[in-house]
Formats: C-alpha cells, sequence, structure tokens
C-alpha cells in the first residue's frame, strides 16, 4: 500500500505541486477557449496561451523568490 | 512522413527529460546494489519495468479511441502544467533559492536507509529489491508521461520513444561503466532546458487543440521554446538574490 500511496503521491505532485499555479493555468486555457470559441479569434486564442502561461510562470516564480527570502 | 523540424524536437525533449528521470531511478537502484547485491537491485527494478510496460501497454489502445483535438487539449494542459512546474523549480535552482539535486546525497540517504531497514525488519533482500522497484516505477512513470505526451498529440510516439530509449541505453552504459552516482550530470541545467521543451509543447498543443494553431506549423515550437528560454532567464535574473554591498 505503501507503493501505491507513493506512485498516487507521485502523479498529484507532477500536476498539482503548485496549486496556485495549476489553478492559473486552467484559467488561462479556459480563457483562450472562451475567445477560440465565442469570438473566433484563433490567432489571438493562441497567443494568450503563451502570453498567460509566461504570466503564470512569472507569478510562480516571484511568488515562491518572495517566500524564500522570507 | 516526419520531417526534422518535427521529429527532433521529439526525440530532443523526451531524451533529456528521461535522462534526469533515468539518472535519479540509476541512483537509488545503484544504492540498493551496493548495499545488498544487483541480484535484489536488478529484480526490483525489472518488476517495475513490467507494471510500466503493462501501463503503456492499457494507455495505447486508450490514447487511440480519444479525439485528436481533445487529446491535444488534455495533454496539453497536463505538459503545460508539468513543465510550468518543473521550469519554476529549476529558476529558483539556477537563482540559489532552492537547493541542487545531489546525487552524491541521495546515494547516502538510500545506502543507510537500506541498512537500516534491514536491521529493523529482518528481510534484507525484499527490502532492497522494494526500494529498487519503487525508484523504477516512480520515476519510470514520469519517463512514460514525458513520452505520451511528448508524442501522442501530434503522431510523434515513435520519436518521442527513441528519445526516452537512448536516455535508458547512455545512462545505463555510463552508469555500469563507472560504477557510481552519476553526480557529474548537469541535472539542474537539463532540468531548466526539458523545463522549456515542455512549457513549449504543452502551449503548442493547448493551442492546437483549441483549433487556434501557430502560424509556420511545428516551426513555431522553436519560436516558442526561444520565447520561454529568454523569459526564464530573464526570471532568474530578476529574483536571483543580488551581493549586499558594504559600504566602508
Amino acid at each position: 500500500m505503501n507503493v501505491v500511496r507513493e506512485v498516487l503521491e507521485e502523479l498529484w505532485s507532477m500536476f498539482v505541486g503548485d496549486r496556485r499555479l495549476t489553478l492559473l493555468t486552467l484559467l488561462v486555457v479556459a480563457a483562450s477557449a472562451a475567445v477560440a470559441f465565442f469570438a473566433k479569434a484563433t490567432l489571438l486564442a493562441a497567443i494568450l496561451v503563451l502570453v498567460g502561461a509566461i504570466a503564470v510562470l512569472a507569478d510562480a516564480v516571484f511568488a515562491a523568490a518572495r517566500k524564500a527570502r522570507g | 512522413m516526419l520531417d526534422l523540424a518535427t521529429a527532433a524536437p521529439a526525440i530532443g525533449a523526451a531524451f533529456v527529460a528521461s535522462t534526469v528521470e533515468v539518472v535519479e531511478a540509476f541512483t537509488i537502484v545503484l544504492a540498493v546494489a551496493t548495499v545488498r547485491g544487483w541480484r535484489p537491485a536488478l529484480s526490483g527494478a525489472a518488476a517495475a519495468l513490467g507494471v510500466l510496460a503493462v501501463v503503456v501497454a492499457a494507455l495505447g489502445p486508450l490514447l487511440s479511441m480519444v479525439p485528436l483535438q481533445a487529446l491535444q487539449v488534455v495533454i496539453g494542459v497536463l505538459l503545460l502544467l508539468f513543465g510550468l512546474g518543473w521550469l519554476r523549480k529549476a529558476v529558483l535552482r539556477a537563482a540559489g533559492l532552492m537547493a541542487l539535486h545531489d546525487e552524491d546525497a541521495i546515494y547516502q540517504r538510500e545506502s543507510s536507509r537500506i541498512g537500516e531497514d534491514v536491521r529493523s525488519a529482518g528481510a534484507a533482500n525484499g527490502v532492497a529489491a522494494l526500494a529498487s522497484f519503487q525508484a523504477v516505477l516512480l520515476e519510470g512513470l514520469e519517463v512514460v508521461f514525458i513520452v505520451l505526451a511528448v508524442g501522442a498529440g501530434h503522431g510523434l510516439m515513435i520519436p518521442a520513444s527513441i528519445g526516452a530509449l537512448a536516455a535508458f541505453v547512455a545512462v545505463m552504459a555510463l552508469g555500469l561503466l563507472v560504477r557510481k552516482p552519476l553526480a557529474n550530470v548537469p541535472e539542474n541545467t537539463l532540468k531548466f532546458g526539458v523545463g522549456v521543451m515542455l512549457s513549449a509543447f504543452g502551449v503548442f498543443w493547448t493551442s492546437e487543440g483549441l483549433g487556434a494553431p501557430w502560424p509556420g506549423d511545428d516551426w513555431a515550437l522553436l519560436g516558442l521554446v526561444g520565447a520561454f528560454l529568454v523569459v526564464a532567464l530573464a526570471l532568474v535574473a530578476l529574483v536571483r538574490p543580488r551581493a549586499s554591498t558594504v559600504t566602508p
């Protein structure tokens, strides 16, 4: 059972290790999907995925840096 | 017919990402082998590889039943979560805000842990084989995900598998040759590169799955890799603690 638990923990940490990063990434994808489907602006949706992902990364790095510095 | 612009990033991403995982698994298998011998170490590793083969055999047919666009969105999002998470850690490590991964320390810790477990449980080879099994299974699951993520959304399973297999062969050959933890592998540099590549793949496939393909098709991947690389390097410079200036 210990092995199964560790496997599940590993899978969880692979994708949800940082909850804020996970939530913001899903929000970016949802917003891009809305732009692609409702506004039919496909290039804008693609750019939104890129810019959003970069913003999520920057947010996660700055948050972790602030925490590390106390 | 696959062209180089499509296959090379998949092979490269799978190779580099798998190298990191195989090095981590090899370190623990080697620690087990040093403490209890190669038999339990290899039997545990072989059992884990068997479980992984079953996982791949089960997932393969399932993936072929999912519509390609839906698969691209799901895998793209998973890649984004995995890649951005990995890149975040790599940036923090490069900036000196998080401890580097130390294979020598892991080797020493695992060796002593197995030794302690053996004294208390009295089931020496079983404990050793289980440690080996667990390490190969956990790291192997990440390799399986990387191969599926890099390969499944765009018909690149073969190039991605070649990349992962090449990593396995290279690390095993090097590891068995030197017979000590591969501490000199620049693991954080590899993780930095992998985080950049997986994030770029994630953006590319999420967009494609949403019906928003990038101009230039597969060549856009190179631009996305460049964008993430520049941003990640800039973030390292921005969060790196500055040396305190001492005034006389």
